[in-house]
Order: C-alpha cells, then structure tokens, then sequence
C-alpha cells in the first residue's frame, strides 16, 4: 500500500534562517502521526509546504503516491494554525464556501459537523462573535466536513477549555478508529502520546527522529527497582553486570539495558541470593516526554 | 469558471459593504446627474440668455448624447466601487481566507481568477447603475427619441471597460498593500491628489517637455477614454482644438487602457502563483 504522504529532502529558508532542513519521512495509511517540537522547530512550515500554501526550497512531498496536484487537497481536511473564515458570515455560510471550494460534504453534512464539533446552537451566529474555542471548534468541524479520510490538524486543542481538549483527543481517537490518517503538529506531548501511533520530532528544522512511537521511544530497556535500602542495593546491582548505565533515584533505582535485554527474572534472583528481597521491579517504557527533552536539549 | 462565480457570490452576498456600496451608486449616479442637469436648466433658462445656451449646450441628457455625459458625470465617482474592491482583496489577508481557499483546494490562479470575477462583477453592477441612468435621464429631461436612443451606447462599453481598468488599479493596491486603511489611504491620495496634480502640472509643461505625457499616468490613461461632453467643443476655437484633439487620441487611450489592465492582472497572477501566502 502506497504511503498516504512521502516527503523527500523538503527545505525551506527564510533568508539566512533555516526552517526546515533536508526533511525526509513518510506517513503510512491510518497511521495517527505526530509532528512535534519546540517553537520555532518548523512544524508548521512542513505542514504549509505539503498544503501548498507556502513553496518549499528544495525537495518534494507528494500525496497519495502522485505528485501533488489540487484534487489532493481536496480530499484532505485541514486545520492550519488558525481558524481562518470571513468574520461576517455565520459558521454556516463559512462551511457552504468550505463545501463548495473543496466539494467535500453536503448541506446535511453540515449540520452534521457543527453537531460533531457542538456548535449547532451558534450556527447561525456571525464568526466574529465566536469566542477562541469557538472558533477552533469550527475549524475543527471543517476539516472533517465530507468526512474526509486524512486529516491535517496543527494544533488542535488550541484554544479550548480542559473538557474542550479531552472532547478533541477522544475524537480524534475515533477517527483513527474509524481509519483514518490523521497528520497532527502539537506541542503537548502528553496529547500526542496518548493518541498518536506514529511521531516525527523536529528542532530547529532538522529532523531529529521519525518512526512509530514504540519504536522512537522503546530504543533501550528501563527497569526500575527498589529495596528497603536502596544503598545497599546499589552496591550488589554494580556489580551484577549487563546493563549500559544505572541511575539512583529517590526512591528506586533505574537500570538501562539494550532493548530486548532486560531479564526482570534473573534480577529479581540475583538481588535474592545477595539478601535483598525487592519491593518494586518493573520495566518502563520511556515517556514521550523523557525523549522529547533528550533529543530536543543541546 | 460558473463555481468560482458562484463561490464569489457566496462571499459577496452577505457582506454588509457591499450592499452600501450599492445603495450609495444608486443614489450618487442619478444625484450627481441631477445636479449637472439642474446646472443646465438654469442656464437654459435664463431670460435673455435662454436661447444661445440651447443653442451651444443643445441637450446633453437626450439621446444619443446623454450616454456620453452621463458616462463623463458618473467616472468621477469611481471611488465608490473602488473601496469595495480594495475591502474584497484586503479581507481576504485580513482573515488569512487567501491561504483557507488555497488550503480547502482551489489552485493559486483559481483564487485570483476569482478576484478578477469580483472586479468584473463590480464593474458590470457599476455599468449597469449607470447604463439606467443614463435611460432615465433621457427619458426624464427629453422627448424620448427611440431611433437615436443606439448611436452613442458604445459608450457603455467604454464606461464599462474604464471602470475595470481604474477598479483594476485599486485591487493591485489592495492586493500589494494588504491593509485595507492603508490601501485606501494611499488610494485616494493618489487619485484624488498626486494625480491630479501630476496631469495638470504635465499639461502646463507639455510644450517643454514635447507632449502632454500626463495622459499617460495610471487613471488618465483610462480617464481620457471618455472626454468631456460634446457641448465643451463649442465654446470658441481652442476649446474646439482641444475637444477633438481628445477625441483624436481616445482609440489609443483604449489601447493603453487595455495594456496596463493586462499588465496589472498579468503581474497579479505571476505574484500569487509565485509567492509563499
């Protein structure tokens, strides 16, 4: 199966500034994919270029396996940035031109979408009178309008109250429920760890790692143990052998082994026969956010 | 090209600015008409002088002549339909809609396809307002004359073709300059100032310099498509030069007027098909 978008080499500079630099990854079908980074990492810039509002330097993205060409966007929904509609019609008279340039959807699929995103009660109400939640919400109700089968969202909980944003992660987790691919820039890491099967992570427009986010973040084994004394414990565990680096903690020990390598088992009898009977052992996986931090700190 | 009309419409219709824009034509054109004719009344009837007025005015509103002074009075409010260009452009920066409609899918020459359809709209609306006042002026301020009423209406074109090449101007203002105020601003100070000034200081020069190259300058070119009433010829041996020597000049002045609207939505379309949004 064709990937759903393949970017090749794409750069982009703003005068001396790089935005973006050799960018290369591919996003598979019904994959929910995150692109993630610091401000000013060149999220948005990507997502600009594959949407063909901005010109990339160098490189080429295609979607759909073809080169790019109008009729994929329209089949594409697409959040960028900011909620951007006319101010002075309503949330319907803005989706009938969202309707009508992307042919996406239908009079019912309308109401539809402004039920799905809860504005059915504002329908009617001019843009400008829409409160920053409100507005998100609508932008939020046009990229799924037609429900289309990739979504592009940047920034999605932008904006929205608490309830807001768990309303937005268990939708999009519907939608990739449903199967669809879904292309997501955030800075919220934890949003993205909870939905996201796949993650680019960018600095200062380099990518630094793309892949499925089992395999981003599981590169080494963590296993985290803990004793009535965890000195002690210490001194048995250095010279136990076969991890690559251990770290004392308040209240545990983390051991690092190459992934695969961990045996929590041979641990255990280990520390048993030494006299130290364990009270925590556990493998972790690392947060998205430990590896966040870890590629994204100079 | 009937979706992109159609799309247009739906930002047009329900936009507040473009409905005052209409009721104030609608109300200028045949206003400012009103006043000229009430001008000439008086003239033509004062005791003693009634007679030789009529006779160098004749009726500047009955037909075949009323298309062309009706065509000369309305031009000098261009104005009007030019804010709303500017505003139609400068909304769409203003709301970041420009990148919206390329984002939901239009190509780059779509979007600006469909500004060209705006100005054209406006201009055709602007033409149709003047084209019934012209009508109803003639057939308020003389005897209707049926077989006369088609000898001038070329000039409906040209009313037509000015409108769209001065609203032409005002959107690339708008397009380059991207804030409505400022595009305004800019606009009417050069069309109600610079301008001016320019032509009439180039005319005083024209002699020195070896030509009245202010017909050149952007409104002239398209302004000196449609001189001034006939009835301006008959006031003496200069004034008759000076009318038909613009007369003379308007199937160039058409010509120009052509090129620079050309080149403007040229440049227009290069731009955005060229240019990050």
């Amino acid at each position: 199966m064709h990937p759903i978008l393949t970017i090749t080499g794409v750069s982009k500079n703003y005068g001396k500034l790089t935005a973006l630099d050799a960018v290369s990854f591919e996003v598979p079908a019904g994959a929910v994919f995150g692109i993630l980074g610091p401000n000013g990492s060149g999220k948005t810039t990507l997502l600009s270029i594959i949407l063909d509002v901005l010109h990339a330097d160098t490189g080429k993205f295609s979607w759909f396996g073809n080169t790019p060409q109008t009729n994929n966007r329209k089949q594409i929904g697409s959040l960028l940035e900011t909620p951007n509609f006319y101010h002075y019609l309503s949330a319907v008279d803005n989706l009938k031109i969202t309707q009508a340039i992307s042919g996406r959807g239908n009079s019912a699929d309308i109401d539809k979408v402004l039920e799905i995103v809860k504005l059915s009660e504002r329908k009617k109400s001019k843009f400008s009178s829409y409160s920053l939640g409100m507005k998100q919400r609508l932008a939020i109700g046009a990229a799924l309008l037609g429900n289309p089968d990739v979504l592009v969202f940047d920034e999605p909980t932008n904006g929205l109250d608490p309830v807001g944003i768990a309303e937005i992660r268990s939708l999009i987790q519907s939608l990739a429920a449903a199967g669809k691919t879904i292309i997501m820039a955030s800075h919220l890491l934890d949003e993205v760890e909870k939905v996201c099967t796949h993650v680019a992570i960018l600095k200062k427009g380099i990518l630094l790692t793309a892949g499925p986010v089992d395999e981003v973040l599981a590169q080494e084994d963590i296993v985290e143990i803990a004793a009535s004394n965890n000195d002690d414990l210490l001194n048995i565990v250095e010279s136990m052998g076969g991890f690559s680096k251990i770290k004392k903690h308040t209240n545990c020990l983390q051991l690092f082994y190459p992934i695969g390598t961990a045996q929590l088992e041979s641990i255990n009898k280990y520390c048993f026969e030494k006299g130290i009977t364990l009270q925590q052992l556990q493998l972790k996986k690392k947060s998205l956010e430990t590896k966040f931090f870890e590629l994204t700190n100079d | 090209m009937f979706s992109l009309l159609k799309i247009e419409w739906l930002k047009i219709k329900k936009y507040p600015a473009f409905w005052a824009m209409l009721i104030i034509v609608l109300l200028t054109y045949p206003a400012a008409n009103l006043m000229f004719y009430n001008v000439y009344l008086r003239i033509t009837t004062q005791k003693g002088t009634d007679m030789l007025a009529k006779m160098l005015l004749g009726n500047p509103f009955a037909f075949p002549e009323t298309w062309h002074t009706v065509a000369y009075i309305s031009s000098f409010f261009v104005i009007l339909p030019s804010i709303l260009v500017i505003m139609l452009v400068t909304n769409e920066y203003q709301y970041k809609t420009q990148r919206q409609n390329i984002i939901d899918g239009w190509t780059r020459r779509q979007f600006m396809t469909s500004k060209l359809m705006d100005v054209i709209i406006v201009s055709g609306i602007t033409t149709i307002l003047y084209t019934l006042v012209a009508i109803g002026f003639s057939v308020y301020a003389s005897t209707f004359d049926v077989s006369k009423m088609w000898d001038q209406s070329y000039y409906i074109g040209l009313f037509f073709l000015q409108t769209f090449a001065q609203l032409s101007i005002a959107f690339l203002l708008g397009y380059l300059i991207k804030k409505a105020f400022i595009a305004l601003g800019i606009f009417l100070f050069y069309y109600l100032i610079v301008e001016n000034i320019a032509t009439a200081y180039l005319k005083l020069k024209a002699q020195k310099i070896g030509g009245d190259i202010g017909r050149y300058l952007p409104f002239e070119i398209s302004d000196r498509m449609i001189v001034s009433p006939a009835f301006m010829g008959r006031f003496g041996k200069d004034l008759k030069e000076a009318y038909e020597k613009a007369l003379s000049e308007v199937p160039s002045q058409i010509v120009l007027s052509l090129l620079l609207t050309a080149a403007i939505w040229a440049f227009c379309f290069l731009m955005h098909r060229k240019k990050d949004l």
